[in-house]
């Protein structure tokens, strides 16, 4: 038992114990569990230069929201909530329809978030046409990277929470 | 050499990538940026992929260090079958290009190219064997509704032979792929062959 990664979000989110299975399993897999951590550290990092941390955070929660993955959805909106975002920004986007998306009326938030629903909701749909809309709206490329890498990390986080979740319920029924 | 396949647009060709903003120009590159496209693959610093996604060089290596941790490192989940799941995710997601890279790989360690054409064909219901028509249901699930997933799904995993260890590695494939077709069909498109 020496020498083993700490616990991380997943495991906070999942509820594993370091006595469980599953837990142990994960363990296992110590490069994965560093690198999942050390991918979402990177994507809220402050440092990060470009987009601001808020609007990190008002895509991973819309991105949860429309996959839906209501847990991780949570842990977002409480991030956002400690960070002291716009309260009525957050409720905008947790209705998660399109108007009321538009009227946030922050048209860069607004691209982003498109961009977001047509990432999660429907990959293939995307095209040249939709990227060259953030550009539009005024991010530079090194803003359109993080951007994509942060709603394609949410869309495995979620799978990844998912999975354990179930694993942890056979564990726990048996 | 294995046989070409063509269904459905999807095939096991070997494609090119291009992307449609501003790739880092390699004599322009940081000495970050330069190590991080070392790390993330062989020829990481010939591919538009890999110059797209270094304009962010911390994200682009932690990025390669989770994908590179979980589709080779060895023990558990036969090579092989973690690339059945990722060629089964590129075809749901509809990202040709991933379907063609990862179907390849799985030939090179199957030695055999059927449960493919079944994927290509139809997702739901392939595989050559209970255990992979396990594999092929599951890569399905969580990558439609990952909301749906639960304990039955995992015992269904357990019935058709996986151990633990295995299922992990089989949600790491599956999710880990999530992550890739977004990035491959949002930032820029394949690139054919010329006939």
């Amino acid at each position: 038992m020496l020498n083993q990664s700490p616990s991380d979000t997943l495991d906070r989110l999942v509820g594993l114990l370091p006595q469980s299975q599953t837990y142990a399993a994960r363990r296992e897999r110590e490069k994965v569990v560093f690198a999942t951590q050390g991918s979402e550290d990177g994507l809220f990092d402050p440092a990060l230069p470009g987009l601001s941390v808020e609007e990190r955070l008002y895509v991973a929660l819309y991105a949860c929201l429309l996959t839906p993955s209501p847990d991780l959805a949570a842990e977002y909106e409480s991030r956002l909530q400690k960070l002291g975002a716009n309260l009525q920004t957050i409720l905008l986007i947790q209705k998660s329809d399109i108007q009321s998306i538009q009227s946030i009326q922050n048209a860069r938030l607004e691209a982003i978030l498109n961009f977001t629903h047509t990432l999660i909701t429907k990959p293939i749909s995307a095209d040249k046409m939709a990227l060259s809309a953030l550009p539009k709206a005024g991010l530079s490329t090194p803003e359109v990277v993080t951007l994509a890498q942060l709603i394609s990390f949410v869309s495995y986080q979620v799978r990844l929470a998912a999975g354990l979740r179930a694993m942890k319920a056979l564990e726990m029924s048996s | 050499m294995s046989a070409p396949i063509h269904i459905n647009g999807f095939t096991n060709d070997t494609l090119g990538w291009k992307a449609w903003l501003d790739v880092v120009q390699l004599a322009q590159a940081t000495p970050a940026q330069m190590s991080v496209l070392e790390e993330s693959h062989p020829k990481a610093k010939e591919s538009d992929y890999y110059l797209f996604l270094v304009h962010q060089p911390e994200i682009l290596r932690q990025r390669s260090l989770a994908f590179n941790a979980i589709m080779y490192a060895p023990g558990g989940l036969s090579r092989a079958e973690r690339e059945l799941a990722s060629t089964v995710v590129s075809k749901i997601n509809g990202c040709v290009y991933c379907a063609s890279v990862h179907a390849q790989r799985f030939e090179q360690l199957a030695k055999r190219q059927d449960v493919i054409e079944q994927v290509f064909e139809e997702p739901n219901g392939a595989g050559t064997s209970d255990r992979e028509r396990a594999i092929v249901d599951f890569s399905i699930e969580l990558t439609r509704n990952p909301d749906h997933v639960n304990a039955s799904s995992i015992q269904k995993l357990k019935d058709a032979g996986l151990q633990n260890s295995e299922v992990l590695d089989l949600i790491h494939s599956i999710a880990i792929f999530a992550w890739a077709n977004r990035l491959m069909l949002n930032l820029g498109e394949p690139i054919f062959p010329s006939v």
